[in-house]
Formats: C-alpha cells, structure tokens, sequence
C-alpha cells in the first residue's frame, strides 16, 4: 500500500531536496539541492533511500504516517526527534506504522536535519531533479516550502547510487581567493583572514550574511563591475560593506564583487553553523583543496 | 596578416579559479562586442567538443564558466586545455556554427511599458521614432542567466544609451521589456530591476517542463517588431 506523510508542523523553508539540478546555468536555474550533502548522504544511506528527503530548518518539523508503512532515515546537524513521544538517537532510522507520529525540535547545533526514506518522495522529476529552487520556485512540492496541511506520497523506487560524502574538518573555514580578489587592498585581503565574523540571523537557502569588525570593507565600496558567474560559497560583499556567504539557491550571477569562495570540504559545515556562531576564514590553493576532497572522499 | 589588438586580447584570457570546482574564462573586465563574442564562442565550442572533466559550461557577458568534476581533472589541466582551445580559435571567434534568429513581438508604451515616453524624450525622440530606431537593426542575445529565460540583447548605437533608472522596480511581470545601458533585456519570470519598462512581449523564453527549459540562447539574433 502506498504511504502518506501528513505534514503538522513545519519550520519556515522546510524542502524536498536532492543533490541539485545541475546544467541549467545557462537557462538562469541554479542548482539548489541540499545545503549539507553530508547530512543528506548519511540520511539515505541508512535505508538504501531513492533520490530525494525532506530537508528540515532549525525550527523542525512534525509529521504523522496517514496510510502504510516505511523506514525512515534521518541526519544532519543535531536534532531531537521522538516516534511517538519517544526520544530516538540522532542520527539514526526507524519504522513508520499507520499512525505513528514524528516530532522533530531543534537540538544543540545545526541548521539543516535530512528526512530520507525507503521509496521515494512523490513529486515530479523536474529537469532531472526533484529539489525545490526558492529562487526560482520551482521543482520539489510545487516549486514551494512544505507546511502544515501538505500530503507526500512514497512510491517505491530504485535506491539512489550510493556515493561517499567529504568528512566534515575542523578549525577555520578554508576558502580559495575569489573572482575579484584582486581588487581588494592587500590590507584587506589580510583582514579577511585574519578577523573573526560571525553568522548574522539573515540567513536562508540563498545566502547567509555575516556580522564583520566595523569598516572592515568601507574602502572597497563602489566598484563597477560586469556581472559574472556566480558558484554556491561565493562570498560578496555588498555596497554597504556586508559580506554574504551565497549558498545553494544563490542567484546564478551577480555584479557584486567577491573576496573569496568556501571550498567544497568545507561548504556542509558552514551551511549548519547557527545565528551567533563566531567563524574564521583560511585562504587554501585550489591544489590544497583538491588534496582534501580526495583524502575526505576516501 | 598581423592580429588585431582585439583578437590579441581573446586569444589571452584571464582564467581565475571560482572555488575549487569551477574555472572562469574572462575575456575583459569591461563589457565589449569583442569580449561578448569571445566568450559566446568559446562556450559554443566547448559544448560542441567537450574537455574531459567539464560537467557545465556556461556564458556570461564577458566569460565562460566551466564547472568541473576535480575528482576526473585539475585546474592545471583545464587552464591548459582552455588556453590550447582559445589560441586556436584566434579571431575567428565571430565564425562560431549556425545562429539562430528570433522574431520577437513588442507592445511598446501603454500600462506595460510606462518609461518609453520619457526614455524617448530623454534621447530627444518621440515615442514613435523611438520604437522605430529601437527595432531598426537586428541584435544579438548578449547573455542568459540572470533569472530564469532572462535576456539581454545588445548592442544599440550610441545614440539609444540610456542609464539606469535611480530607483528599482520591486518586480516587473514576465514579458516585461526593459531598456538601459545600449541593450533591451526581456524577463520571463517576474523580477525586480531598475532598467526601464518601456513595453510587453507575449513571448515567454522559459518552460521548465521543456528541457531545455528556454529556446533563445546567449549569441542568437533577435528582431524586435511593434506588435500589431
């Protein structure tokens, strides 16, 4: 029999997500897809899951299994979650019944938790993925966030290929020196990496603003320049001298100019660093974070 | 024959790293017919015939993005075969493949383009010289991207240059037309923006249950024409 979700509760920007809809830059679609592929990895792994999850936000989410049966997987940053009012370890898997109930809270970390299971979430197929693009509203559950009142369908389906996702580090968050370093004073540059930011509570799926030391980047104001390609971890910095980390629903090209990008061994764990969260940035070779994506990938 | 200055400069790109799964072929700080064309035809090129590891190419006004799988290339590896690619192509940049042409029907003035009789005093015309300069010769699609089925097209004479608006639109319907900076540019989803709205084309450059989900590309001509 077919399962049903009903969604009861639902923080803000709760999403159906995969790994993004690459190739369709040129159409102006940026990939979207989840903010910790880590997190969304490890969720499906545990149940075998078909492509697709239920990404949750901090403020979690509630859900009751309406008709069927199924194993859930869930993981990614850190949250509580009961089955039926009792408390299960995160990360972790269990079996839905006919009934039974999810309660998803925030925990002591995180931004982002991955609900996968073992068929596949009913949406359709749009453009080779099933992710929602805030941006563009579209794709996932009608191009939008899921909130109470939703219905979701699991039809069965072939597992996803399995791939290996980058162990998380620690310490500084690495970038490589960005598209338009260059035009940033030396003296800034070197601000840049040596000055503690931190995680503004203007964050979403498009970008996360930071709190910078004051006049950090008053001098690098005004510069004109023809838009460009945009890629997820852009930092920008705007006229007014805030950086913006750009994330996975970022917009496909912008004229802002941009310092540095956080490398993709690293991107996961800044996506779940939380309002308040002090952060550091170490500029790497693209060489070096080659190096890291294969020895994390092993 | 000696190489021009221009055919100089798109034989030598900047090749700028963006992250460690992307590369940026620039072909000017500045927007140019010359860096534009490059850049169209070097992505229409790198689609045509592949470098191994490359897994999107895309054009911007002024460059080629290349994202790549680092797992299957290196940014050494891809700098080098880019360059290879660039030299050889030389200034023949303009003699890339076939090029589509579009007819594109415009409702100029009225409620859906509320900027054209100022845009057209402010080059001295009147709103129906204007249109009739503004539809005079046939441009090309400068770039894609900016939101979904954008387009900018470019370039006017010098003649029609207008700057932006001092203020911005919070969002302007599909099918807006917008004029600024030498170029028209035509939204397929509703936008913000502080170009003018001088009309309205029923054309919508963006099906995302198509694949491709747009049918005009960066390098293609368009004819504007007042619709009847």
């Amino acid at each position: 029999m077919t399962a049903i979700l009903a969604i009861t509760r639902a923080g803000p920007l709760t999403s159906v997500q995969d790994l993004g809809r690459f190739g369709m830059l040129g159409n102006g679609i940026s990939a979207a897809g989840a903010m910790d592929r880590a997190g969304y990895l490890a969720a499906g792994e545990a149940v075998d899951a078909p492509v697709g999850a239920i990404e949750i936000t901090r403020a979690g989410l509630d859900l009751v299994l309406e008709q069927g049966s199924c194993r859930v997987g869930f993981a990614g940053g850190d949250f509580i979650l009961r089955r039926n009012g009792e408390p299960l370890a995160w990360p972790g898997t269990t079996r839905l019944s006919s009934g039974d109930r999810l309660t998803i809270t925030p925990g002591a970390a995180g931004n982002y938790g991955y609900l996968r299971f073992d068929a596949q979430i009913d949406v359709p197929m749009l453009l080779g993925s099933l992710a929602t693009s805030s941006r563009a509203q579209l794709g996932g559950f009608s191009g939008r966030a899921l909130a109470a009142g939703d219905r979701i369908r699991l039809k069965s389906a072939q597992p996803e290929r399995p791939m290996t996702a980058c162990h998380p580090g620690a310490g500084p968050i690495r970038v490589i020196w960005g598209l338009h370093a260059d035009l940033f004073a030396a003296e800034v540059r070197n601000r840049f990496v040596t000055s503690p930011f931190t995680i503004s509570a203007q964050l979403d799926r498009m970008g996360v603003r930071l709190g910078a030391p004051p006049n950090m980047f008053a001098s690098s104001a005004n510069l004109s320049l023809v838009s460009d390609a945009i890629v997820p971890g852009d930092i920008q910095i705007l006229g007014d001298g805030t950086p913006i980390v750009l994330m996975r629903d970022h917009q496909p090209t912008g004229g802002y100019p941009r310092i540095a990008t956080v490398i993709s061994a690293d991107f996961d764990r800044f996506a779940q660093l939380r309002p308040g969260t002090a952060v550091a940035f170490r500029p790497v070779t693209v060489e070096h974070a080659h190096q890291l994506l294969r020895s994390s990938l092993k | 024959m000696a190489p021009q200055a221009t055919d100089m400069a798109l034989a030598s790109p900047t090749l700028i790293p963006l992250g460690d799964s992307a590369l940026l072929v620039r072909f000017g700080n500045d927007l140019s017919e010359a860096a534009n064309f490059a850049a169209i035809a070097l992505a229409r090129r790198l689609i045509a015939d592949p470098l191994p590891g490359v897994v999107e190419v895309s054009p911007n006004l002024v460059s080629v993005l290349l994202r790549y799988d680092p797992m299957r290339t290196s940014f050494a590896e891809l700098t080098g075969e880019v360059r290879l690619r660039t030299y050889s192509m030389g200034g023949a940049a303009s003699a890339s493949g076939s090029v589509a042409r579009h007819r594109i029907a415009i409702t100029f003035g009225g409620e859906a383009g509320p900027d054209l009789d100022a845009v057209a005093a402010s080059l001295g015309l009147s709103a129906a010289d204007f249109i009739k300069a503004h539809n005079a010769v046939p441009l090309r699609v400068l770039s894609t991207g900016f939101s979904p089925g954008f387009l900018y097209c470019g370039f006017h004479p010098a003649a029609l240059v207008v700057s932006r608006r001092s203020d911005v639109r919070a969002s302007v319907p599909a099918g807006s037309v917008l004029f600024a900076a030498g170029q028209t540019a035509i939204a397929a989803t509703a936008i913000p923006t502080g170009w003018h709205l001088i009309g309205h084309t029923k054309l919508r450059n963006f099906n995302p249950h198509a694949n491709p989900p747009t049918q005009v590309r960066a390098g293609d001509e368009v004819v504007f024409e007042a619709a009847p």
